[in-house]
Parts: C-alpha cells; structure tokens; sequence
C-alpha cells in the first residue's frame, strides 16, 4: 500500500517537472506547436465534412442564413417596417418575395426578422445549456442529497408540458417583448439537457482521470470546469442546437398566437400578420410560406449537424460511403477465404 | 409495486407543484387579474359586485394561506368558477367538451409516430450501409425539425388548400349528428388526417434515430451474431431478436415525448381550427380569459401526468427487471 502511494507520489512529481519544463521551451518550438493544432484542426473539420453530404447540406444552408441575417440591412431592398408596396402584391422584380397586406416587402422583413428569431432562440438556448449545465454537472458529480433533490426538480420540470406553460405564462404577461420571451423559452426548457449531461456526467465520473484529480486535491470547481466539461462538449453542443430549433419553432408559436409583440419584425411575427390578414385564403401564398420556408429550412439545417455531430461523438452511428467500402471489403476478404 | 407506488407519488407531487404554480401566477402579476377583467366595466359595477365576482374565483379575504386552500379544494372538486368567455357555463364543462379531441389528436399521432418511427428506425439500422439507410434518416431529420405551427401551415396550403382534398377545419362535419354510425367516424378519421399527419410528421424523426441509436448497439452483441449463424430470416432477427431489446432505452424517451406531442397539439388545433383545447385556449387568450386559460394548463398537466404514468406501466411490462 505505502509502495504504491509512494509510486503516485513520484508520478505526480514527474508530472509537475514536465509541466514546468514545457513552460521553459523557447518560443519557436511553442509556435510550431501551435501550427500543428491549427493543423489537426483543420484535419478534424476536414474529416467532419468529409463524406458527410448531410453535414455539408447544414452548414451551408445555415452559413447562407446566418449571412443573411448579418448583412440584412446591406441585402434587403426595402425599410422592413414601412409601407413601400401596394397590398398583397404579387412576388415581382420590385418586390422579388411580394408584399404584405400592410404593403411591407415580405423580401426584407424576411432577412431582418432572422436577425430577431436567430438572436431569440440563440439566446434561449444559451440560457437554457447554462442552466442544464449547471444542474446536470453538479447533480451527478457530487451525488446524494443534493443529485436528489435536483433531479426531482428536474424531472417535474420534465413533466410539465412546457409549450403551454410558456403560453399560459406569456397570456398572463400580455403581448411580450422578444427579450421576454428568450427569457422564457431558456428557464423553462433545460430540463432534457440537464437529465442528459447529469447521465453522462454520472457514467465518467469513476473514471480513472477524476479520480486521480480528486487525489491530487483539485477543487471540486476546477474538476468541474477543467476534467468533466470537456467531455461533455458534444453533448452539451447537441442539446444547445436542439434546444435552438426548438425556441425557434416556439417563438414562431407565440408569435402566430398573437403572444409576441406584433410591432417587431420577427418570423413569428410575420406568421401572425399573414394570420390575421388570412392571406392563404386570398390567395397571397408569399406572406405566410415565405417566413414558413424559412423556419423550415433553419430548422432542417440545425437538425443536419446536430445528426452529424452525434455521429463525431459516436462513431458507430456513421453511414455514408466508407461504411458501403467497409462492407464491402469485409465481403471481398470472406469470399477470399471461402467463407461466402 | 413499489416502483409504480413511488412513481404515483412523484406524479401526486408534481400535480400539486402545477396546482401552486397556477394559484401563484395571478397573485404575482402587478394588478388584480378581476380588476383587469372588468376594466370595462370599471364604475358601473358597485364594490359589492366585483366582491362577488372575486369571491367566486377564490380571490376572497383572508390569509394567503387560507385562499390557498381553498384553492385546492375547489381544484378537486372541479368548482373552478364560470367561464368569462362563455359566461354561464362553467370553465370544466367548457374544458371537458375539448379535452377528448385533444387527448385523441395528441396521443393518437403518438402512438402512430412511435409504430412507425420504431420500424424505420429498425430497418434504417440493420440496412445502414444501403440506400435506405443512408437516405431516409437525414431526410426524415431535416423534415422533422421544421417548427409545428410550419408544418402544419404547409399541409394545410398543399393538401387544403390547394389541393382541396381534405377538409380544413372543425372536428367533424357539423351537418353529421354525432354518434357510432360509420358516417360519423368515418367524417372524424377524414379530419383528424391532416392534423394528426403534421404531428406525425414532426414526431417520427426522435423515434427513428432513438431506435436506430440503440440498434447499432445492439447489432453488435454476439446473440445477434447467433441467430444471423442459424440462419433465420433476417425480419426475425431485425424485429424479434435485437428490436427487442434495442427497445428498452427507446421507451425512456416516451415520458418526453408526451408533453411535447400535447404541445404539438395546441399549435396543429390552432392552425386547422380543430376543436380542441388549443383552440379553445386561443380564443381564451384573446377573451383574457384567465380562469379558462389556468384550468386548460392544469388540465393539460394532468393528462400528460396520467399519460406518463401508462407510459410507466407500458415500461414495466416491457423490462419486468424494474419493478423489483
């Protein structure tokens, strides 16, 4: 027993000598190093991609509209809040998307309402990951009393039906502002990225490098923060374009129910005034599938490379070519040996 | 049993958490939710009327705790006062006449999403190398993540619509009178079609991929080796020997699903004019109906936690292990 504390002792001075040594390395060496990690960047995104047609087709789809949400003001042709058409007048060269009943170019507001709706559900989902974060991590790393009782809050939470809490909650606050509703959407949906990463954290949290960290004495924040998280990135990623999509399609929601606040320029707001002005009806397609086409296609394209992304964290999941070449082989090898 | 025991308890106990919620929500809003209901009518009425009205929604004298209460009581005795919207009629028959055809749309695209789902997802998985695999999941991924309310808008402009071969709105037609014939049901099946599509539309996507997820893994045990060895039909060995089992983890994901497929919906009801509870909670939003409004939450609790206490019963059933 004594021999083997003894050995860890020697290991741990080992590596502090290391540490310090690598701190005295001149400075060439540490800028080729850092050459070498923009290279396996580089390498990683590359094999990301590479095969990968689904991942191709979300990033570029949401790199256009995420572009286009930037430079809406330089790419929209019309001031998105003023009337500049006559009403519900058909897609043309002056209006490439049409107008609205209120003669606003569907083309414009379609670009500055992204910015709003990208910025609400980017925000939700960041509040909402922190939350989920918090909770999962400390629930599952230090366990007892504490993992029981947030884990009861967190399966109520996970219960309740939270579309219609947030409905019920945004009726009783009156037509909401978008900051409001981003507040909304992160408190009420963290829950199902909480259970998950309190799993996940619960299934490392024996591993061999914790526990060596505990026996060094770091901090419970600092294996928190430095040992667990970093393991956590991918999941933690999923679960923030999960809940992006999600606070999306609920803005959107709110916004058609007459819940948000109708004088933004937002895609759920452009829903609610395609509603109210029943444009389907009147045959002015463009006002309602315009800002419908464009919360589908971002939807679609998060869901993509949330897809590929469960497939970097787990290998297993791919498809795609090489999987069709490994088959392959693997048949050619049997029929070699007469197997098949 | 104790299992099921501690699981009802865990529901008990949320349910009342729901119930506090909703009694907390009208007593933290600035301003008094009745004042606020008869702006309108503000000076016409005499202090001892608005009394009255207060008293019957529970906002009477006495102690925080003691409306508490109260509250609670008239929660289970289903007194939760008369509609504003539709005045003489209480807010639990108007609730109770819409919950049917909500339960109906919410958990029939459930179940359908979740059969369907499951077999794809099987299949997708075994012939992962194949077209099939390779196409179908990031096709029905992409599908799937468009936003209810856009799903649903699209159905109804393309088959609606434009098309013009289902009808739009309401729950069956209103010239049938209701009742077991086949031209009532039949009438009913035709408008549940496009709403409860949508929904399937949006729900099939998390099944596919949690099966497919808990296939792979399972693909790779050697029992499955086995039964491939002995040389049964590769539909025993998909559905009867790894499905079985890659089940398991599939199942956890129900309780979830549950409260999202309600979620879903209120938003379908709301664009076909389905007359459901969504709807109904529109028109209370835009009356400022507060008492229907807060009875349709609780309502909608309710249901998910009964659902999500069968779904625990359906796990029990299948992983018998849990119960002990």
């Amino acid at each position: 027993m004594f021999g083997l504390t003894l050995e860890f002792l020697n290991k741990v001075i080992d590596m502090n000598k290391s540490t310090t040594m690598a701190a005295d390395t001149p400075v060439r060496s540490r800028k080729k190093e850092f050459q070498l990690k923009c290279h396996s960047v580089w390498m990683k995104t590359k094999a990301f991609f590479h095969g990968n047609p689904p991942a191709i087709i979300g990033v570029s789809l949401i790199t256009i509209i995420i572009l286009g949400a930037l430079f809406a003001p330089v790419l929209s042709s019309h001031n998105p809040e003023k009337r500049v058409a006559r009403p519900h007048e058909a897609p043309s060269t002056e209006h490439v998307l049409g107008s609205t009943r209120n003669g606003r170019d569907v083309y414009s507001q379609v670009l500055h309402g992204a910015r709003k709706s990208l910025t609400v559900a980017l925000f939700a989902g960041i509040i909402a990951m922190t939350i989920a974060i918090a909770v999962g991590v400390t629930s599952g790393y230090l366990g007892g009393k504490v993992d029981e009782w947030m884990n009861f809050i967190t399966n109520v939470f996970l219960v309740f039906p939270q579309l219609p809490l947030l409905i019920v909650l945004a009726a009783f606050l009156g037509q909401v502002g978008s900051m409001v509703i981003t507040v909304l959407l992160g408190v009420t949906s963290w829950p199902w990225g909480a259970r998950v990463i309190r799993s996940q954290t619960m299934a490392i949290r024996n591993k061999e490098f914790i526990i060596s960290a505990e026996a060094m004495g770091e901090s419970k924040i600092r294996i928190i923060l430095v040992e667990i998280l970093p393991n956590l990135i991918s999941i933690v990623f999923g679960g923030f374009l999960g809940t992006v999509i999600y606070a999306m399609g609920a803005e959107a929601g709110l916004g058609i129910l007459g819940l948000g606040d109708a004088t933004e320029v937002s895609w759920g707001s452009m829903l609610y005034w395609a509603q109210v002005s029943s444009s389907l009806y009147t045959g002015a397609w463009w006002e309602m599938l315009v800002p419908a086409a464009a919360l589908a296609l971002t939807g679609g394209a998060l869901a993509l490379i949330n897809m590929s992304i469960d497939q970097v964290s787990n290998p297993k999941l791919k498809t795609g070519p090489h999987m069709k070449l490994w088959h392959k082989l693997n048949r050619e090898t049997m029929k070699r040996r007469g197997l098949l | 049993m104790s299992f099921l025991l501690r699981r009802l308890g865990f529901y008990f106990t949320a349910f009342l958490i729901a119930i506090s919620f909703n009694f907390l929500l009208p007593r933290m809003m600035p301003g008094d939710p009745i004042d606020a209901l008869f702006a309108a009518a503000q000076g016409k009425m005499d202090p001892a009327q608005m009394d009255a009205v207060r008293e019957m929604y529970g906002f009477m004298d006495g102690s925080i705790f003691e409306q508490y209460i109260a509250y609670i009581q008239s929660v289970f005795t289903l007194d939760l006062g008369p509609s504003v919207l539709m005045f003489p009629i209480d807010v639990t028959t108007v609730v109770g006449m819409s919950l049917p055809w909500t339960m109906f749309l919410a958990l029939g695209s459930l179940i359908v999403s979740l059969i369907l789902g499951v077999t794809i997802g099987t299949y997708a998985s075994y012939r992962r190398e194949g077209f099939f695999g390779q196409f179908v999941p990031p096709l029905l991924a992409f599908i799937s993540n468009f936003p209810y309310i856009v799903t649903a808008l699209l159905l109804f402009y393309f088959f609606g619509l434009q098309l013009e071969i289902l009808p739009l709105a309401y729950t069956y037609d209103p010239s049938i009178d209701p009742g077991f014939t086949m031209e009532f049901i039949g009438s009913v099946a035709k408008h549940a079609v496009l709403p409860m599509g949508s929904m399937i539309l949006v729900g099939i996507a998390t099944w596919v991929f949690n099966m497919r997820n808990a296939m792979i893994n399972v693909l790779g045990e050697d029992y499955v080796t086995m039964a491939e060895a002995k040389g049964l039909s590769s539909f025993r060995v998909m559905y009867r020997y790894a499905g079985r089992n890659a089940i398991l983890p599939v199942a956890t994901a129900i309780a979830m699903a549950i409260g999202f497929s309600f979620a879903g919906s209120i938003m379908t009801e709301v664009v076909f004019n389905y007359q459901g509870l969504g709807n109904i909670l529109l028109k209370g939003i835009m009356a400022r109906d507060y008492p229907l409004i807060q009875a349709i939450l609780l309502i909608l609790v309710s249901a998910v936690l009964t659902a999500n206490f069968v779904a625990d019963l359906l796990y029990v059933w299948l992983d018998p292990r849990i119960s002990k």
